[in-house]
């Protein structure tokens, strides 16, 4: 522990003189924004900070090198602690003078408006309660501006541990600058696969979830935002209303009723018509000449076959993400599919019903049940 | 990992057009009347399919928008193609609030959608002036115009492969690490050196080197500070090792000069 700089409790008083003159200057740096003129997300409203040193006697959890040893006109324009005046030049300037690996930082594709108007948006540049001279925790600085976000969080039914474990935020996003949007240390799929490709890990419920490594490695037919590494083309990852942090409503059991709102998630990409049409020659190759065969096994009144039933959400060994096999009452038996590609259509056998096979040209009569 | 990625992506295609195959060149109704071919001898042309009363439309027509401006000068067809399932105002009040200015063809009877095989929507093609499709691109969450974009632009040959493979896959974020703290620390002993506080640029000088022993700059600058402490022994040697490390720097070199016993 470093000993008590006798000369401290007095500069810590005489410097709100300091911090109300970097307050001035911040004022005076920031750029008067119109969020309406901005192509991308709406802009949080940034909140202004007392920048004074915590109150004589309080011990800091960070401090910067120097204030702590006092050298004012490191920053300042005169080196009297007793009345150090106004900063030499514009917050940022001055920051990235020691700072300055955080320059192309600020520069990257993805930038935090709040980082690049003014470092002392989330900074004391004297000392703070939190590490890293944060003029709050992690996830309360973050969440006093992107309102939307903490409303989701707190409303969500489905939470996700990653928010409020660790560096929360910064598990994921850099608050500086990032390559990729969103200010996203990585693409999501490399940022999940970092806690969701191990064997450990539980949802809020405490149940085990997949190692989707694991999966992927064992199955090398993946499903489109897989492939694209965009786990949040269906998760939501700040929280849900729908089970598995899914962004939109998708069926949880095997049957359902047929009704388009239940597959929100799937039709955020996909095209509804897909199941809506009971007859189609161009929408899908799974019909029996023009007989829409996603229409037969999903649209209907009762027990309509979800997605799930036919297809893996993640990836599989068949093409178009085909399971091998479904499962079939409580105690987790496995139907197999039993599912082949034919050069013009396809094939199930000995499955939830007998062989049928399917073409996409001349429709094969089907035997009645 | 990464490769098995890039190489299912790669393989990716309309269900009835693959990457390399020749898209037939069809002339189709306008949003705004008369009509218009869906490709052009342009260096590139893209077009994207989109649908009214889906956001992942509004987001990706908004930034599709922006960027067919902000590539206004260069050789590229842009089209935006609904289907004419929709009622019109809804499409033109989605063109409207996205303030899309290039021409949106309209598939009738889902024509164009059912001989491409469109099962995604938005998704957009890339071909080339000879109409071959050079890239298939589904909706994603994130960086997906921006993806588009280096699509388009690798085309051209305005960025190489290897920073289209950025794009595709870009770094991660890092930031911090011992040499930044280095860097820090030195920036930090230079203003205390001007400042004539020789001790303290000594001690942050020494942090600096802790952190990064091969910064080169570092050891110049302990070897200014130590010069300044008139102890030019250290500070030679500070300097050689200076050069050692970046034979360039010539700070150092005036510095070892300086403190040569010959110059003394």
């Amino acid at each position: 522990m470093k000993p008590q700089n006798p000369n401290r409790l007095r500069r810590g008083a005489v410097l709100l003189t300091a911090a109300l003159a970097v307050t001035l200057a911040w004022a005076a740096d920031a750029p008067k924004k119109d969020a309406k003129k901005s192509s991308g997300p709406p802009v949080p409203k940034l909140k202004k900070n007392d920048l004074a040193p915590l109150p004589a006697g309080e011990k800091p959890a960070s401090s910067h090198a120097p204030f702590e040893d006092g050298d004012c006109s490191l920053c300042h324009k005169s080196k009297d602690p007793k009345n150090p005046g106004p900063i030499t030049t514009n917050v940022n300037a001055q920051c990235l003078g020691c700072h300055e690996d955080f320059a192309p930082i600020l520069a990257r594709k993805s930038s935090h408006v709040a980082a690049k108007e003014n470092c002392c948006n989330c900074h004391n540049p004297h000392n703070a309660r939190q590490r890293k001279l944060l003029v709050e925790s992690g996830s309360t600085l973050c969440l006093s501006c992107h309102e939307a976000i903490r409303t989701l969080t707190v409303q969500a039914k489905v939470k996700h541990e990653a928010l409020t474990q660790g560096s929360q935020c910064s598990n994921c996003h850099n608050p500086h600058g990032a390559n990729v949007e969103h200010l996203l240390v990585q693409l999501p799929f490399d940022l999940c696969v970092s806690c969701h490709g191990k064997d450990d890990v539980k949802d809020d419920q405490g149940k085990k979830l997949t190692n989707v490594k694991s999966l992927l490695d064992a199955n090398k037919e993946w499903h489109g935002p897989v492939s694209q590494k965009d786990c949040s083309a269906c998760h939501q990852p700040h929280g849900s209303a729908n089970f598995r942090l899914l962004a939109q409503e998708y069926p949880p059991q095997f049957y359902s009723p047929y009704d388009p709102k239940l597959y929100g998630l799937c039709f955020e990409c996909h095209e509804d018509t897909i199941l809506a049409q009971p007859q189609t020659t161009t929408l899908t190759r799974f019909r029996n000449g023009g007989t829409n065969l996603h229409y037969v096994h999903v649209h209907k009144t009762e027990r309509g076959r979800t997605c799930r039933a036919c297809h893996e959400v993640h990836a599989s060994k068949q093409k178009h993400q085909i399971r091998d096999a479904v499962p079939y009452g409580s105690r987790g038996w496995m139907l197999k599919v039993n599912y082949t590609q034919l050069p013009n259509g396809g094939m199930c056998d000995k499955t939830c019903h007998d062989q049928r096979v399917y073409t996409n040209s001349v429709p094969v009569a089907l035997k009645a049940k | 990992m990464v490769l098995a990625i890039f190489s299912t992506t790669a393989a990716w295609a309309f269900a009835h057009a693959q990457v390399g195959s020749t898209i037939d060149n069809v002339e189709m109704p306008t949003l705004a009347g008369g009509k218009q071919f869906l490709l052009s001898n342009a260096s590139a042309n893209v077009f994207v399919f989109f649908k009214p009363g889906q956001e992942h439309s509004r987001t990706t027509l908004t930034q599709i928008a922006a960027s067919a401006k902000d590539m206004a000068t260069q050789s590229v067809h842009w089209v935006a193609i609904v289907s004419d399932r929709f009622l019109t105002p809804e499409v033109e009040a989605l063109v409207q609030e996205t303030g899309l200015t290039m021409p949106v063809l309209i598939d009738a009877g889902d024509t164009l959608y059912g001989k491409l095989g469109v099962a995604l929507t938005p998704v957009a093609g890339i071909t080339d002036k000879d109409h071959k499709l050079v890239a298939y691109q589904p909706f994603s969450k994130v960086n997906y115009v921006e993806v588009v974009r280096a699509r388009v632009r690798h085309l051209l040959k305005e960025i190489t492969d290897e920073q289209l493979q950025a794009v595709l896959q870009p770094p991660a974020a890092t930031q911090g690490g011992a040499a930044s703290v280095a860097r820090r620390y030195l920036k930090l002993a230079e203003k205390l050196l001007q400042a004539k506080n020789h001790g303290k640029a000594l001690e942050s000088v020494r942090k600096s080197l802790e952190n990064d022993p091969a910064l080169a700059a570092a050891h110049t600058l302990l070897g200014q500070i130590l010069l300044a402490q008139d102890k030019p022994d250290d500070a030679r040697k500070a300097f050689a090792r200076a050069l050692e490390l970046d034979p360039n720097d010539a700070k150092a070199s005036e510095g070892l000069k300086a403190t040569s016993p010959s110059t003394k």
